[in-house]
């Protein structure tokens, strides 16, 4: 399954994603930056790379077509030598709080739902929460007060909560998804959280 | 409840017992098993099957348990695995009512053939089979005692109220042991092994239906049906507290490296969830299981109000840091309490929370603290913090702790820190079903799991 097939399957779904294009040129890439409107972000979409910010395969923040041009050459040179389906072109995401949500299934529980603190820290704190599908609301309240990142959630140091019943939502529909489709794993990653709602940046799952 | 599960009572309180492989030689399982029923007294009939003898201990030795005229509820297997099919098979034509198969030579060493056996004829007949591979059964209320280690080695607790369920038989020895040196009462210990017919969830069923169970202990490595165990653990855990102890929780190598959820995820997260949504509260370690569960049988505080007790300031302070990281809060006194306090005190002492009564204070002092304590609605739980080494604290202390523990308005828990003086005397409290610890963390962790599970049990009562 390719990226853009996973982002149709998800969206099919009910999930709302980020506007993106993938762009197989430059000019793609330009017109897609005008469609969506700047800023935008850009990635790699390549089968043989998996951590895109590792071999320098994204970049953020781009506020105008020179930019956006020199980010692709950029990217692509980064890239060179590997299999290459195109250039992510993705509105850029609002600032929060990152979460990932992400799911497994069990060889002893079955599905089970994994809520923690997300983007590139992951795996260093591995602030995380389980529980095994499927899930009620209660069970997602629990968990967002089990992460050591909670009262950033809750809005710490003058910013405001972020808006849990968004959050909630999506981690249900995870759940449900998770479940109907027999997913093997997946993960939302990041999803970013403000009082207003949440951008699914970055999704991958298997069957 | 499932017949073979409901069966499960001819195995716990049997009129007859047969033990298959019982033997004259000293050590050997059908030896120890044997001298088990006849040491403590077994009230019902015991044969020994063996076709090697004609008696043993002053009974009459038969060949197969078909052989034994009457009826028998219990049948301990304790010969190689290959024999054991067909002893399953002649025990159904007897019609036994249970069966615990305590030889190993099975799944594990991957004979899942004379496992799968067994199990076929245990369905076909609703036979309750625990184990193989396994220590079986204790119950002190009737005797029956399958653990074939010695009595004069392994100590065997008193009856009482806490079931132990446990996959490991060396887990399970251990706790037992451990149990009986601090005189905890038990109700029933499992040992159940490969679990091939009856698992973890069929004993915990059974158990929630068990009248002399009150709480249940559940020793895991990895369960045989895991949706199975959560759903009964959440249906368990509402009639009787289910304190958990799972062993083997690293990573390991199963984890995907496609994804960060896969990486992140061990099979113990999966564990450790489904015992958060079952409200099942998870110990830490062996020690831990004994620390939380004694406090279960204490009274459901109303809420989080903390008191503490002490003559000694600093042991005070360390209580108070772990009320503070647990998320328990120091109750307020109120302005009757504080009156009363006040009149207990020295001159020179203050009233506050925690209540120190100094060094001098004496048995009396502590009566009365505790009195007033527990006719404070500002006060949820009491921890009385004793140190044994002043000189004005003698024997009668463990009388007015004893009393207070009885008493049932107010949870207790009491701290007591020091070396073989403190322990004997920790001992006696513990054998009078007062919670000792002889660690203010211990202590304010079990009273934070009783408070958690007891604001469950009031969600659920008010539903």
């Amino acid at each position: 399954m390719t990226l853009i097939e996973d982002f149709n399957t998800l969206e099919k779904r009910g999930f709302r994603l980020l506007p993106y294009v993938l762009a197989k040129n430059e000019e793609d890439a330009v017109q897609a930056a005008k469609k969506i409107g700047y800023p935008v972000a850009m990635k790699i979409v390549s089968p043989e790379i998996v951590h895109k910010t590792d071999v320098g395969g994204v970049r953020i923040k781009i506020k105008n077509a020179e930019m956006l041009r020199n980010a692709y050459k950029e990217i692509t040179e980064n890239a060179k030598g590997k299999k290459i389906d195109g250039i992510l072109v993705q509105k850029m995401a609002r600032k929060g709080v990152e979460l990932i949500i992400g799911g497994k299934k069990d060889a002893q529980f079955g599905h089970m739902i994994v809520l923690g603190l997300g983007g590139i820290y992951v795996e260093i704190f591995r602030d995380i929460s389980a529980r095994i599908c499927p899930l009620v609301k209660s069970d997602v309240e629990e968990m967002v007060a089990e992460l050591k990142v909670h009262p950033l959630l809750e809005g710490a140091r003058g910013k405001k909560p972020i808006n849990k019943k968004m959050l909630e939502r999506l981690v249900l529909r995870v759940c449900r998804f998770m479940m109907e489709e027999d997913i093997k794993e997946m993960d939302l990653n990041p999803v970013v959280f403000d009082e207003l709602g949440c951008d699914i940046v970055d999704v991958r799952f298997s069957r | 409840m499932n017949k073979n599960i409901q069966n499960l009572k001819f195995v716990f309180a049997p009129r007859t017992v047969a033990i298959v492989g019982a033997s004259a030689t000293a050590n050997k399982i059908g030896n120890v098993i044997i001298r088990n029923f006849l040491d403590a007294r077994f009230q019902g009939d015991i044969f020994p099957i063996n076709p090697k003898y004609t008696e043993l201990f002053g009974l009459k030795c038969y060949q197969k348990v078909s052989d034994v005229p009457g009826t028998i509820d219990c049948v301990i297997i304790a010969t190689p695995a290959e024999t054991v099919p067909m002893i399953v098979e002649d025990c159904v034509k007897k019609k036994v009512g249970g069966v615990i198969v305590l030889s190993g030579g099975f799944e594990e060493v991957n004979r899942t053939d004379l496992a799968q056996k067994i199990a076929e004829i245990a369905k076909k007949n609703n036979l309750p089979i625990i184990g193989p591979n396994c220590l079986g059964v204790y119950n002190p209320y009737t005797k029956v005692d399958s653990i074939f280690l010695p009595r004069y080695k392994l100590e065997r607790p008193k009856a009482g109220g806490i079931a132990f369920v446990t996959q490991s038989g060396a887990v399970g020895s251990t706790v037992m042991d451990l149990a009986a040196f601090y005189g905890i009462g038990i109700s029933k210990f499992i040992s159940y092994g490969n679990a091939t017919v009856l698992d973890e969830s069929d004993y915990l069923e059974y158990l929630m239906h068990d009248k002399d169970t009150k709480t249940i202990i559940l020793y895991l490595e990895g369960a045989k049906d895991g949706r199975k165990l959560l759903q009964t653990m959440k249906k368990v855990n509402k009639i009787k507290p289910i304190i958990a102890l799972k062993a083997g929780k690293g990573v390991g190598g199963q984890a995907a490296a496609r994804s960060h959820t896969g990486n992140i995820a061990g099979s113990y997260l999966a564990y450790n969830a489904a015992f958060k949504q079952a409200k099942v509260t998870e110990a830490d370690g062996i020690i831990e299981v004994f620390d939380f569960v004694k406090i279960f049988d204490q009274t459901k505080p109303k809420g989080n109000r903390i008191a503490v007790l002490t003559n000694g300031g600093g042991i005070g302070v360390l209580t108070t840091d772990y009320i503070e990281s647990e998320g328990l809060s120091l109750a307020k006194f109120s302005d009757e309490t504080k009156k009363e306090l006040a009149k207990i005190l020295p001159s020179y002492g203050t009233v506050a929370n925690p209540l120190d009564l100094v060094a001098d204070a004496g048995v009396e002092a502590y009566e009365k603290a505790i009195d007033v304590m527990m006719n404070d609605p500002n006060i949820d739980a009491l921890i009385v913090i004793v140190l044994t080494q002043t000189p004005p604290i003698d024997e009668r202390i463990i009388h007015v702790l004893t009393k207070a523990s009885d008493d049932k308005r107010k949870p207790i828990a009491t701290i007591s820190i020091g070396g073989t003086y403190t322990e004997v005397y920790r001992k006696i409290l513990e054998s009078k079903g007062v919670p000792s610890y002889n660690s203010p963390r211990a202590a304010v962790k079990a009273i934070e799991r009783l408070i958690t599970y007891s604001r469950y049990w009031e969600q659920l009562k008010r539903k």
